[in-house]
């Protein structure tokens, strides 16, 4: 219980997102109607997404230091969980696109990029899964990770802005900005990217333990 | 350790009461812009609010993000108790 106490700081902050999340006050505006709400859930699934991808490469980068099997199996959980967000994020992104854009997909510059940035990703699990040597395996592997991430940033936050975009935030779109992001919506929108990244923090830190224990039983049969 | 957790439910209730305290002291000393002006005729979920109605979505939402909170609680502590076994094998053999 000591060092669990990001973990009740997650309960807490979800709870928070939903009840506060659906109960506030928000901007009244066209097209958008009720909504604007998804901000405190599909926004959150992307900016946790980097985040946990960060991780990943980040202990992508420690295994290519220094190789351990732990560095090795958190970056490979954090990358499923990461892929898990995005997914995530994409479906709920189309649900919200029938409803303001028209269309499940309008070939969106955003919406293209973070389908090609999840497809590189699902290689990665492939490139993973076809080797059958550990320790190239997690070498390989690691370095397609730093790879991916790096192709994955122009793809979602640099492409989009480059040309027109239904997407808030780009190609001269203003959406939620500086003036759109009131106070009543950050009140909950912060919390909800802390409280949703904190729950993939939390699936990994479980997967991971479990994968090492696995690893470990393996070495002592 | 006791502390953070403490620490934390605290925020948490600050939040709250942050959150459901009536926006009129924002509203009136800083007005936000918006690039499409908010408008009053905006259809919005109010009818809904008023006779109650949304109480019972929040607490579907609430109750789905319980069972699969509690789920993961529930991992875990299974993964934990495993790593304590294991750990007492390994020191006892």
């Amino acid at each position: 219980m000591k060092k669990n106490w990001w973990k009740i700081l997650t309960v807490l902050l979800l709870v928070f997102t939903v009840a506060v999340g659906m109960l506030s006050e928000v901007p009244r505006l066209a097209i958008l109607n009720e909504t604007i709400r998804n901000l405190y859930f599909h926004v959150p699934m992307w900016f946790g997404m980097i985040l946990i991808l960060l991780v990943s490469v980040v202990y992508s980068i420690k295994y290519l230091r220094k190789p351990s099997i732990k560095n090795d199996v958190i970056a490979h959980e954090a990358a499923k969980v990461g892929i898990l967000f995005g997914v995530l994020g994409i479906v709920t992104g189309m649900e919200w696109a029938k409803f303001t854009w028209g269309e499940y997909w309008s070939n969106d510059p955003k919406q293209n990029g973070a389908a090609i940035g999840l497809l590189i990703y699902f290689a990665y699990l492939v490139l993973r899964s076809s080797f059958a040597e550990q320790q190239q395996r997690a070498r390989i592997s690691a370095v397609y990770n730093i790879f991916a991430f790096a192709a994955l940033i122009p793809l979602l936050f640099i492409l989009p802005r480059l040309t027109d975009s239904l997407h808030p935030g780009n190609g001269g779109n203003p959406g939620f900005n500086a003036y759109d992001l009131d106070s009543s919506l950050r009140m909950v929108f912060y919390p909800a990217v802390l409280g949703w990244t904190l729950l993939g923090v939390w699936i990994i830190n479980v997967k991971s333990r479990l994968e090492l224990l696995r690893q470990r039983i393996y070495e002592n049969v | 350790m006791k502390m953070f957790r403490i620490l934390a439910i605290c925020c948490f209730m600050l939040g709250v009461l942050f959150a459901f305290e009536p926006t009129v002291a924002m509203a009136q000393d800083q007005m936000v812009e918006f690039s499409s002006a908010p408008q009053q005729n905006i259809e919005m979920a109010d009818a809904l609010r008023q006779d109650g109605k949304i109480y019972v979505v929040v607490a579907v939402l609430l109750t789905v993000l319980a069972g699969v909170l509690f789920y993961l609680i529930a991992l875990d502590r299974k993964v934990g108790r495993l790593e304590k076994q294991l750990k007492d094998e390994y020191v006892n053999r």
